[in-house]
């Protein structure tokens, strides 16, 4: 059935500020799929600032955008029927698949972010950009000790600290700018002439820091890193590995993701912390790897006392032309598994993920196992803000209120709590 | 019927093969025939060739990853619709 497309954009009252759009979808969507159009829209246009979807008899019928200023509305019904018709429509849906549940449901309030503020323990420092003290130092570093501990359980792994920058080609030979273009960081500077640096000089003293800076700083060869891993397989390339069992690689380090429209809390943030560990090795050695150790951390978790589950996810691929085959097909090989923990009622973070990635990467960047060929990889990724905040949302602020194992561990890393 | 489907799906991944041997029971994926993406291709083939459609609940790894998953999934679809 195809409706016809309506749109309008109106103020939505006196001095709110505030337009409301209506696009149509050309024809409806399931609405299985709703989450997957909400976490694409701010990305559609970057005047958006809000939406609610318009649903009826279980299938996604248009959008309402919110806005500061009045949109376009032909133009954003193009652009949303285009990012739906690229990336959503052709998903096929599969059924939630959860593969673990925390025999634990505590009660979880709202407001833990406000109540952390007010405690002088995280300060808003951008969009999406959080300063944290104690006791969130703390819990950063138990939690992270914590996974190095159980890695170290089964594992003998190799661990380095990767610079913040990370090549350009780097990132492209790991096929991020086909997949993820709404998440990228460039970082470049003043293009490295006379010319350009004086010419900034007389600029910036006549009109300061705008836009148009950019023409001065042709270099784009380097970025801010969305994650670890890709570190790893930059670091390992063109190797081959001895035939000598999984190889496995850590790193903690800051990550960078542009997400559009951050809200003032620690469920979101452009510029956080990961704790990765990549495997590497025989197909069925990889895959038995991230099993096993994907056990240990949900066995962690319910030692804590912490309600959550993990379940089959995938990534975010944003406007490619393969996005809903790479999407449809993640889902259906369980290529990655989120592990999600509880900060409000009736809603849950991502705080950590286990991916397994095959012979992408080993056959990107050249890494050989053995006589084997090709090495496959799995990473197993833990933000360690999100994992400390939904602790926090579930156990509050009061470190006498926390498990013992945590108490007892933030103590011995130094802590002040 | 399950012959019949049997080698419209070995014909089907032939293409896939370069002349190596697949047996009804090897995983294409784990030999590395084929790469992630080529499931989209493998569901829309199993709607096409045998006009069927497949719903969320067809969508399990073990339908697609063998031949014997293949013909268990037409042959239980078409079962089903008949």
């Amino acid at each position: 059935m195809t409706e016809t497309t309506r749109q309008g954009t109106e103020p939505t009252g006196a001095g709110t500020g505030e337009f409301h759009t209506r696009v149509a979808l050309h024809t409806p969507v399931a609405g299985q799929l709703a989450s997957e159009i909400e976490r694409r829209l701010l990305f559609v246009s970057s005047q958006i600032t809000g939406y609610e979807l318009d649903t009826a008899d279980g299938e996604v019928r248009g959008v309402t955008l919110r806005s500061a200023t009045p949109l376009p509305a032909d133009e954003l019904t193009e652009k949303v029927n285009r990012v739906v018709d690229g990336d959503v429509r052709k998903q096929r849906t599969t059924p939630p698949k959860s593969v673990w549940t925390s025999s634990h449901d505590r009660v979880v309030e709202e407001g833990t972010f406000e109540r952390l503020a007010q405690a002088g323990a995280v300060t808003e420092a951008g969009e999406g950009q959080v300063a944290v003290g104690e006791p969130l130092l703390s819990l950063l570093a138990y939690f992270d000790r914590a996974v190095k501990r159980i890695l170290g359980e089964d594992f003998n792994p190799t661990e380095y600290r990767y610079p913040t920058l990370i090549s350009t080609e780097a990132l492209a030979t790991a096929g991020y700018f086909a997949s993820f273009p709404q998440h990228l960081m460039f970082v470049t500077r003043l293009h490295n002439d006379i010319d350009v640096y004086q010419g900034f000089q007389r600029s910036y003293g006549e009109t300061g820091i705008d836009s148009t800076v950019l023409d001065a700083c042709h270099n784009v060869d380097y970025c801010l890193p969305p994650t670890m891993c890709y570190h790893t397989f930059h670091q390992y390339r063109g190797r081959t590995l001895d035939a000598d069992g999984v190889h496995v690689v850590t790193a903690k380090g800051k990550s960078f993701r542009f997400e559009a429209a951050y809200a003032t809390t620690m469920e979101r943030l452009w510029d956080f912390t990961i704790r990765e560990i990549v495997f590497m090795g025989p197909r069925e050695d990889v895959l038995a790897s991230r099993e096993l150790f994907m056990r240990k951390i949900f066995a962690f978790v319910e030692e804590l006392g912490l309600s959550g589950f993990c379940e089959v996810g995938n990534d975010p691929f944003f406007g490619g032309d393969d996005t809903s085959a790479r999407i449809w097909s993640q889902r259906l090989m369980e290529l990655k598994y989120e592990l999600r923990l509880t900060v409000a009622p009736g809603r849950t973070i991502a705080v950590g993920s286990f991916n397994f990635h095959d012979d992408l990467f080993g056959r990107g960047f050249g890494i050989d196992y053995g006589t084997e060929g090709t090495a496959r990889s799995a990473c197993v990724g833990f933000g360690l803000e999100r994992l400390v905040y939904a602790f926090l949302c579930q156990y509050g602020l009061d470190s006498a209120d926390w498990p013992a194992p945590v108490r007892e561990g933030t103590r011995a890393v130094g802590g002040l709590v | 019927m399950q012959n019949d489907v049997r080698t419209r799906v070995r014909e089907f991944l032939a293409p896939q093969l370069n002349g190596r041997t697949l047996a009804d029971s090897d995983d294409i994926f784990a030999l590395g025939y084929v790469n992630s993406l080529f499931a989209m291709q493998l569901a829309l083939f199993v709607e096409q060739e045998f006009s069927l459609q497949l719903t969320p609940d067809d969508m399990e790894f073990d339908n697609f990853r063998t031949v014997d998953g293949l013909v268990r999934l037409v042959t239980s679809k078409t079962a089903t619709a008949a």
